[in-house]
Parts: structure tokens; sequence; C-alpha cells
């Protein structure tokens, strides 16, 4: 095998430190660090994702239930901001940590620890927002968005900004250390256009977070000195005007949407090649898709403030530009069709949960074209249609991603492999449960449900009830995915080959399972035969 | 095909990394300052 002859075996020579403090607290080795991330962001998604299911557990009839409106609302905002922050944008960091050095022959991250540092700042952040939940007056409960004046009312604001910042010094960081990493660590002969579509997809993930993270820090910054310090910035009685709070924010919102779905595109984009045993079709064409999203979503924010009262020539600049972003989502989509189309196809599960991603992002997608008809918006607008609309985006999409992406590389990480039919179980669960959860969603928001309410018309119980009971399993299916990882890593007698997967190429299966933990100390020598992308003339 | 020594792909990487790190630390900080800027000229 052709990495026998280039790939030095002497990589474990000297392994992990054999304290724990010591390896999981101090490490700089971006495997271990991308362990931490994936943990971190586990432990976010059950954290979130039991906000989430408070939130179904109110709504599951009309009329107050559970809790008070107060605290749901609590409810929306954190599960939001968990999610976003705490569970999704850490899980590809994560998958980036472990993976990106390993796909272009490097021995680590450029900056190992800068990357420790922008771990660690996230469980205290996290600490720091979900504290606010313990405080006399709560916690914040004006939405994700922190529109002013309503977030500006509780006391928990300082609590939220100074979370915010570190989540955004957090994420710069690791964003800074991602470009670094892939501009220059590159093993000699991994020339651009030959990198994996992951590594691409975080390369240019990574210049949009640099581009508007600091804009959040801004706006949370003004929020704060509104609030303590007697500024005016958004409040209209002092000469200020609270829809710059929302142009600023959207800023950075709509590009951060994107942050968390390129990434998602790049891991579907190495599983549907493996298990179609064919190179993805239009490789240059993919990347180029993701560059011209990540640049049309600097101009299309304002497609959230439809109804906000903007001129009429900006709505129709924003509606337009938004549905050109269909255009290269379309061109990825085709793609991975194409891809399919034709080949040794096999359904291991992250195959499976790489083709729900495709048909099911397409869904969401299809209804953000919905949503950005400037007219039409006025009727969806805040309504559950938009809430159907982003979780098709981003649990259908990213996290499902996220999840093919784990049991893709779980054998990579543990050497060992993980239960194909637990895995099954896993994914058909999940795939029902989160149809029945959200599809419903769809028919609630075009009768008119508004979003972040905790009681409704009762003409809205039928459907709340099915879309709460398909929370409900969807929630408990997810415990299944925690046994199959937990499975793997502790009890798994079945060894994983170097090469998991038959149709697997890129150097990240040259190396042994488990990864040793360090790898190409020296630069690999790269053979194009061995890149899923090595010979690429499209 | 010949490969540069150890060292010198070190030293490459090492002054290549510093140069990203400058150059897109300060782009970040300027964002944040131009954002607070437009904030204060729009209110």
């Amino acid at each position: 095998m052709a990495h026998d002859a280039t790939h030095d075996h002497h990589d474990d020579h000297h392994g992990a430190p054999k304290n724990f403090f010591v390896r999981w607290c101090m490490s700089t080795n971006h495997k271990d660090i991308g362990t931490l991330y994936l943990v971190f962001s586990l432990l976010m998604f059950f954290i979130g994702g039991s906000f989430a299911m408070v939130i179904r557990a109110e709504l599951f009839k009309p009329g107050l239930q559970l809790v008070q409106p107060y605290f749901f609302n609590e409810m929306t905002t954190m599960h939001a901001l968990v999610m976003i922050f705490g569970a999704v944008m850490p899980a590809f960091v994560g998958l980036g940590n472990w993976m990106i050095p390993l796909m272009i022959g490097a021995p680590d991250m450029a900056l190992p620890r800068m990357n420790n540092l922008s771990f660690w700042i996230l469980p205290f952040a996290f600490a720091l927002l979900l504290s606010t939940l313990f405080l006399p007056g709560g916690g914040p409960a004006g939405g994700w968005t922190m529109y002013p004046p309503l977030s500006l009312q509780g006391d928990s604001v300082a609590y939220l900004v100074f979370a915010v910042h570190l989540m955004g010094i957090s994420s710069i960081m690791g964003a800074i250390n991602i470009i670094a990493t892939i501009l220059n660590m590159r093993a000699p002969g991994m020339d651009l256009l030959k990198m994996p579509v992951f590594v691409w997809s975080w390369l240019i993930t990574a210049f949009l977070l640099i581009a508007v993270m600091p804009v959040l820090a801004g706006a949370v910054t003004m929020l704060l000195t509104d609030k303590y310090f007697g500024t005016s910035f958004f409040n209209a009685a002092g000469g200020g005007d609270p829809v710059l709070f929302q142009h600023i924010f959207w800023f950075f919102g709509h590009p951060e949407v994107y942050i968390m779905i390129l990434p998602a595109f790049g891991l579907v984009s190495e599983i549907i090649p493996t298990f179609a045993r064919k190179p993805i079709f239009g490789y240059k064409a993919m990347v180029f898709a993701i560059a011209s999203i990540a640049f049309l979503s600097f101009i299309v924010w304002a497609h959230h403030m439809f109804a906000v009262g903007l001129p009429l020539g900006g709505e129709i600049f924003f509606m337009y530009a938004t549905m050109l972003i269909a255009v290269p989502t379309g061109v990825k989509v085709f793609n991975w069709v194409s891809t399919m189309w034709g080949g040794s196809m096999t359904f291991e599960t992250p195959m499976l949960f790489a083709i729900a991603f495709v048909i099911l992002f397409t869904i969401g997608g299809f209804s953000g074209l919905m949503l950005a008809l400037a007219p039409a918006d006025f009727q969806y607008h805040d309504t559950y249609f938009v809430v159907a609309h982003f979780h098709y985006v981003l649990v259908t999409g990213a996290i499902f991603a996220i999840i093919a992406a784990t049991y893709y590389w779980l054998p990579k990480w543990t050497g060992h492999m993980y239960s194909e039919t637990w895995g099954k179980i896993h994914f058909w669960n999940s795939v029902i449960w989160v149809n029945v959860l959200f599809f419903p969603q769809h028919f609630l928001g075009l009768a008119g449900m508004p979003r972040r309410i905790p009681d409704y018309n009762v003409a809205f119980a039928n459907f709340n009830m099915i879309s709460s009971i398909g929370g409900f399993l969807f929630g408990a299916s997810q415990l299944i995915f925690v046994g199959v990882v937990l499975h793997c890593v502790f009890f798994s007698k079945k060894k994983a080959p170097d090469r998991v997967w038959e149709g697997a190429k890129g150097l990240e299966w040259t190396v042994p399972s488990p990864a040793p933990y360090h790898t190409f100390e020296l630069p690999p020598v790269i053979h194009d035969d061995e890149l899923a992308h090595g010979h690429i003339e499209d | 095909m010949n490969q540069p020594s150890k060292a010198v792909i070190e030293e490459t990487r090492r002054k290549g990394v510093r140069r990203t790190v400058t150059v897109f630390g300060a782009i970040a900080i300027a964002i944040f300052l131009l954002s607070l800027l437009q904030g204060l000229k729009y209110s």
C-alpha cells in the first residue's frame, strides 16, 4: 500500500500523557482538543434539547400547562443560544480539529496552545450563560436575537453579553487557527485544489467567522452600554434606533446561518463519494458554490427584517439577493445526486444520514425560498413556518451531517467499529420522528400560529400535539446515539481497519486506526491516487 | 520528489502562521471597531 512507503509509522513514539488533568485540561493535541469539543457539544446538545422538551411539553396542549410564560421565553432563548453556540458550532470545530490536520498531512493545528484556550473558554462562557437561569430575575428571555428594548428589560444582560463575548473570542481564535493551519501547514503536494471539500468548507467558514463575530461583539457591546452606561445606540428616546440593532445583528446573523451549514456541506461531500464509490461530481463547482454562498450571505441580511418597514427598493434587493442563493445551493444538491448516480452505493449509517441530509435540507431550502419572497413573508413572518424552516436546515441539515460524520470517522478515532444495527435503528428513529416533529409546524405557521408563545388558539391543538410527540421521540432517539458511541468507544470488540470504508479516499485513511496520538510529524509524500480529489480535471 | 528538510519546513510554516495570525487578528479587531463606529454614526 502506498502509505506504507511514504508515511512514517513511528508516529506514536510518544503517546498521550497518563495524567488525566494534564491530558484533557492542558492538551495541545488536535485530536484530544477535537474530542473535548465533540464531548462538550454533545453535552450542550442534550442541555439545549432538554429546553426544547420543556417547550414541546408546554405546547402539547393549548393553555398554560407546566411553566410560567417568562420561563417559557427563557427556554426558547436559551434553547437557541445553547444549540447554536454550544452544540452545532463546537461540533464543527471539533470535527475540524480532529480531521483537518489529518486530511492535509499536518502534524497538528498551527497554534496548539491557542487551540486549548479556544476550547476552555467555552465551558466558562456556558456556565455563565446557564447560571442566569438561577438568578433572582431569571435569565435572558428576549429571544436569541436579543432585540432591544425587549432584551434590555431583564437583569441578566451583563451575563449574556459577557458570555457572548467569550463565545465570540473562542470562535475567532478557532477560525484564525483553522485558516493558519490550512494556509501554512499543508503537506508539500497538497495543493489548495486537491484539498478535501470538508477542508475547503472550513476554510471559507473561518473567513465568515472572522468577518462577522466581531460585528456581533460590537452589537452586544452597544447593548451593554445602552443598559448600564446611559448610551442610546438603540434607544429611540435618546436619538437612537432599535432597528439599527436588527441591521447589525443580522449582518452577523445571516452569515452565522451559513457558518452552521457550510461545514455540513463539506462533511456530506466527503461521505457521499465514499459510499457511492465515485469521486465527487464537479469538485471545483462544489468549492466555488461554497464560496459563492459565503459571499452572498453578506448581502441578504435584511430578509430577516421584511416586516420592519424597509424601503421598497431595499425589500426587492434583499428578496432577489436571497433567491440568488438557491443557484449555488442547487449546484451542490445536484452534484450530490450526480455523485450518487451510477455509483456502487451501499447504505451504511453515515450514508443514510447523508442522504437524509440531502433530501431534508432541500425541504428546508425550499421553505427558505418561500420566506425570501417579501410579500409572502408578511404572512409567514414570526410564525411557526419560520420555526419549521430553520429546524429543517439546522436539525436535518447541520445536526444530521454532524451525526453522519461521527459515524463516518468514529472507527478512525476509536479503532473499533460501531454497531451498524443500532446505528440504523438510530437513523430510522431520527428520520421518522424529526419529520413528525417539524413537518406539522409548516401547517401551523401557514395557519398563523406565532412563534415564541406558550399558549395558542385551540385551532392549532392537533398539529401541536403531533409535533410534541415527534419531539419527545426524536429526543429519546438521540439516547440511542449516545449508546452507540459509548459502546464503540468502550466495549466494541470489532477492530477497525486503517481504511475503514471500502470507497474512502484521503490522507486520514492512510494512518492506523485508531489514529496515533501524533501523526504526520514528517510531512507525508502525497500521491494523487491516495486523495479523493487528486486528479481533478473539471 | 525531493522534500525540503524538516527544519526548513518548520521555519516556513512558523513565518506563515505568524503572518496569517497578524493579518486576520488585525482584521477581526478592525471589524469590531468599525461596527462600533457605525453604531455611533447612525445613533
